[in-house]
């Protein structure tokens, strides 16, 4: 009997292929953004909100990621934008490989902006990075105010989290103040959004959000 | 679920290497496993198990050492998560929880960077070849 060393990480041979995209949207100078969390959080409402606002000013291209079907890629296409729906089957994240198929489909030279909806789950999407410049969670006030605690390392690793659905937040008896100190808890540095749907200065603060990082990103990539 | 694809890919990397060096079976898998991944060692090695039926690694002892994280603080400190670092608190009941909430520098008491404990590696495999049976039967 004899032992062979392997030092084989698993994660690493994504995040080798993650840095690998990123290389390649760097090339063609697309800021990407990696939208995560929960089945009904209003990934896909968020989404479609930023296009609306975006979509004059900037080439729009979207990954949305399922389980099964394409109801979120047909709301999307609605919108006018380019969208390859991904379907995991019974996968619960993205990961970079699936990415990489789906940039091949996606006309690069022709996008400023790649929106990559990740599947709705707030566990297993956080081991797997994709070749975005921008990790994003959404959660909403409905899921409960305990939800943030419940999640950590998704807070822990994101760049941006947002609070969406703000408005119901009383009906459901949550505290959306104490969600965002929880937040901060566990990574002080992350801004925190606020949203509603209907709240036009909410989805602003979303939108612009959206729209500095792909001016400062493009400005690196220029470089 | 995504124990199933992980558990994909360490069999085909674990049958793969066993195989280049000539192995009749695998006798141990041993991972390594950082406390902050979102996997579950038990669920891994049912899914393994499940893949490796009526392979050379159907037998094969899963093992998986957990990892605690470590941490890069910018006061310059860089280290392991320091078990006295994890504050009694009884909401605190999730092992990951407790490990992410202890993230402070052990130093300055500023929130450090983590430069550990999200890997999953397999670490080594034992294998049985033709020559080992030749040997032992020797």
């Amino acid at each position: 009997m004899h032992v062979i060393n392997m030092e084989h990480d698993v994660f690493k041979a994504n995040d080798k292929l993650a840095e690998k995209n990123i290389t390649k949207l760097d090339k063609y100078q697309v800021f990407s953004v990696n939208v995560m969390g929960a089945i009904g959080s209003g990934k896909t409402t968020l989404i479609e909100e930023a296009i609306k606002h975006l979509k004059d000013k900037y080439k729009i291209a979207v990954i949305a990621g399922d389980v099964v079907a394409e109801m979120d890629a047909s709301r999307f296409r609605k919108l006018g934008v380019p969208t390859i729906p991904v379907n995991t089957g019974k996968e619960c994240h993205l990961d970079a490989k699936l990415v990489e198929k789906a940039l091949d489909k996606i006309d690069l030279n022709n996008t400023d902006l790649l929106i990559i909806e990740n599947v709705g789950n707030l566990i297993c999407p956080v081991d797997f990075k994709l070749g975005e410049h921008l990790r994003i969670v959404i959660v909403s006030v409905t899921e409960g105010d305990d939800i943030i605690l419940k999640h950590p390392m998704i807070f822990k690793t994101s760049e941006l989290a947002v609070i969406n659905k703000v408005d119901v937040a009383h009906a459901v008896d949550v505290n959306a103040d104490k969600m965002r100190d929880d937040i901060l808890s566990l990574n002080p540095d992350i801004p925190v959004i606020l949203t509603s749907k209907h709240d036009l200065e909410s989805l602003k603060a979303w939108i612009s959000f959206i729209e500095l990082g792909l001016r400062r990103t493009r400005e690196a990539q220029r470089k | 679920m995504h124990e199933f694809s992980i558990a994909c890919e360490i069999f085909e990397q674990v049958q793969a290497t066993a195989l280049a060096h000539g192995a009749t079976e695998v006798k141990h898998v041993t991972l390594q496993m950082g406390r902050l991944t979102h996997t579950n060692p038990e669920q891994l090695s049912f899914c393994f198990k499940a893949l490796a039926e009526g392979s050379i690694s159907e037998n094969a002892d899963f093992i998986v050492e957990m990892v605690p994280p470590s941490l890069e603080c910018a006061c310059g400190y860089m280290g392991p998560v320091d078990e006295k670092q994890i504050r009694e608190n009884s909401e605190l009941k999730s092992e990951l929880l407790v490990y992410v909430a202890a993230m402070e520098c052990p130093v300055c008491g500023k929130q450090a960077h983590m430069t550990g404990g999200r890997e999953l590696i397999i670490k080594s495999i034992e294998i049985e070849t033709e020559k080992d049976l030749a040997a032992d039967s020797k």
